[in-house]
């Protein structure tokens, strides 16, 4: 150990809260991201009856399996979106921006607390587009939404002042 | 002619059409490189609709672009654009449209009721097929015009009942009612399309965008608001009977095979007392069909959406066939004294969906209590847009390969009792029809 560091080693449950806390709340901002990219993959096929394909557009589901794609992408499902749409305090250009940026951004940001990079900022940042969907459900009502939210913006805090015990990050910096 | 073979001529005879489907002749006529020149006729919201399912049929060339608004024409000739990748010729008046564009082969008119026939007429004696949305006029006399310029030009004429190219409409007719006839006796019929105010609301416009009254005057419409709202005015349109109702009570029409015997319709303003048209019509037709009288109710609400929305329901002595365009609104039901149906369901003709719920009833009561219908379901969706397969139709009889399945003579047969419930409701009067309110 180098004499001149006056910094106490960090303790075992204090390195292990803070590795713990950022990985819940990276696989948490990942997964969620990648979520809006899922759509089904649906497969159909012309009804047969008496053995026969009476037209080929009349047709029913054989399979129906989860997929990912860029073209399944929905940032804010398609119930919010009407439900924002009759917000006068959310113009149309933010939702439509939002909505381009929330999947994207929760991946970046996941990722980033995972890697460690830059875990403050990241962590603030998480945390601010925690308390924009927060507002979000604020206009709409959604208590428990926001009670859930809460939780996160939390944990995030939490997260935020155990940094500095956390040993494994690759740009400590910020 | 007395009225029991007048019936017997327009009844079974019209029938005798409806169910043969003897729709126009297909003509071979496209352009050089075998695509189908297309201009579009109204690019409103119906206009739109019909264009995101021509979107998906190939073959097709969209030409030119018609429409007295102007944010209506930028906005149509954008999603060309943004289809074909290069600007249609746009057009505010039909007259300069047809005058300039050369090679045109087909006209889609998504416009309002009342231009539907002068439009249909001028492209049909320009020598264009035409696709037209129903219903086919906002009169009867203009709904006439239309089959007789059908008739001169030799060209072909669909109106927009799309629910005749609907595969599931189809095989439901074709199979399960004719084939199979698990409806058994068809002695009823109940349809509905209930509308929950909200939904029925004037639609409104910025004012920025609104058209030149002095254009407004030109094209028939007193203001602003008579043209985003012509449902609502008598000289535009035949109001809710006809903007809702004809699709389904063509399907009475064409299920049955032939046009009703009389009308008895009552109506009102009951909500939207300002407007021209009644916004609660209930109708009642009745049929003499070969296989024996048939009663018909329908009612149009835009005034409540309860009790299920919109469907046909054609009921029988062993079976009940509920359709609707929306899947989810369609059933099909099993008298519990009906032969098993469990042969069809194996052959594929159809899907159980569920067990009855036996319940018993209270015993003062008992003796009047039905057993619980069996319920089944269609086995198969349609999962195009729900107007693709009508205009895929369309341009397959342009190209030759098919005919159609609502030129305008077959429609105008379905259409002609609809034109009248309106004059029942006013009078308050049943109407027995005659060749006169029916003939072409």
């Amino acid at each position: 150990m180098n004499s001149t560091n006056n910094e106490p080693r960090p303790s075992l449950q204090d390195t292990g809260s803070a590795i713990l806390l950022r990985l819940w709340l990276s696989v948490r901002a990942i997964q969620t991201g990648i979520e809006k990219y899922a759509g089904s993959d649906v497969g159909r096929q012309p009804i047969k009856v008496d053995g026969n394909v009476y037209s080929s557009d009349l047709t029913a589901v054989t399979s129906s399996n989860k997929a990912y794609a860029l073209d399944n992408y929905h940032g804010i499902p398609s119930s919010l979106q009407s439900a924002f749409a009759k917000e006068p305090l959310m113009a149309d250009w933010m939702l439509k921006i939002y909505d381009a940026i929330l999947g994207p951004s929760l991946i970046i940001l996941g990722m980033l607390i995972l890697l460690g990079v830059a875990s403050r900022i990241s962590l603030i940042a998480l945390g601010l587009l925690y308390i924009s969907l927060t507002w979000g459900l604020v206009l709409l009502k959604q208590d428990a939404g926001i009670a859930w939210l809460g939780i996160h913006i939390i944990l995030v805090v939490m997260a935020l002042q155990k940094t500095q015990h956390d040993p494994f990050r690759l740009l400590k910096k910020w | 002619m007395n009225r029991r073979n007048f019936l017997a001529k327009s009844g079974v005879l019209a029938g005798a059409g409806m169910v043969m489907g003897l729709p126009g002749l297909a003509s071979v006529a496209t352009s050089a490189n075998n695509k189908i020149n297309v201009a579009l006729i109204g690019v409103g919201k119906q206009g739109r609709v019909l264009f995101e399912a021509m979107a998906n049929i190939p073959g097709l060339h969209f030409q030119a672009v018609c429409d007295i608004w102007d944010y209506n024409r930028r906005g149509g000739a954008s999603k060309v654009r943004a289809l074909q990748g290069h600007v249609p010729n746009q057009y505010s008046d039909i007259d300069d449209m047809l005058a300039k564009e050369k090679g045109l082969d087909a006209a889609i008119i998504a416009t309002p009721d009342f231009w539907h026939s002068p439009h249909t007429v001028k492209c049909l004696d320009a020598g264009l097929h035409v696709y037209c949305e129903k219903m086919m006029a906002e009169s009867i006399e203009s709904a006439r015009l239309m089959v007789h310029a059908m008739d001169r030009s030799g060209k072909l004429c669909q109106i927009g009942h799309q629910r005749r190219s609907n595969p599931r409409y189809t095989f439901t007719l074709d199979h399960l009612i004719n084939d199979k006839k698990i409806c058994g006796t068809i002695v009823n019929i109940n349809g509905q399309w209930n509308r929950a105010v909200a939904s029925s609301q004037d639609l409104q416009y910025k004012k920025s965008l609104a058209i030149d009254p002095k254009i407004l005057e030109q094209y028939g419409y007193k203001d602003m608001h008579a043209f985003m709202n012509w449902r609502y005015y008598r000289d535009l349109s035949g109001g809710p009977i006809s903007d809702l109702g004809a699709h389904q009570i063509d399907v009475y029409n064409w299920f049955l095979g032939c046009q009703p015997k009389s009308v008895f319709a009552s109506g009102g303003n009951d909500y939207f007392k300002s407007r021209e048209h009644y916004d609660n019509v209930m109708a009642i037709f009745e049929y003499d069909t070969p296989q024996g009288a048939v009663r018909a109710f329908y009612q149009v609400l835009t005034t409540t959406s309860s009790g299920g929305g919109y469907f046909e329901s054609f009921m029988g002595t062993e079976g009940t066939v509920k359709i609707a365009e929306l899947a989810s609104n369609s059933a099909i039901y099993r008298e519990s004294t009906a032969p098993s149906w469990d042969d069809l369901v194996k052959k594929g003709y159809l899907k159980r969906k569920s067990s009855p719920v036996q319940q018993k009833a209270a015993g003062g009561i008992s003796s009047y209590e039905s057993a619980a219908a069996e319920e089944y379901m269609l086995p198969g969706e349609l999962t195009k847009p729900p107007h693709q397969p009508h205009l895929e139709n369309f341009f397959a009889a342009i190209r030759g390969e098919a005919k159609l399945n609502c030129d305008a003579r077959h429609a105008f047969e379905s259409e002609a009792p609809i034109y009248w419930v309106n004059p029942s409701a006013e009078t308050k009067s049943p109407i027995i029809f005659t060749e006169d309110h029916l003939k072409i």
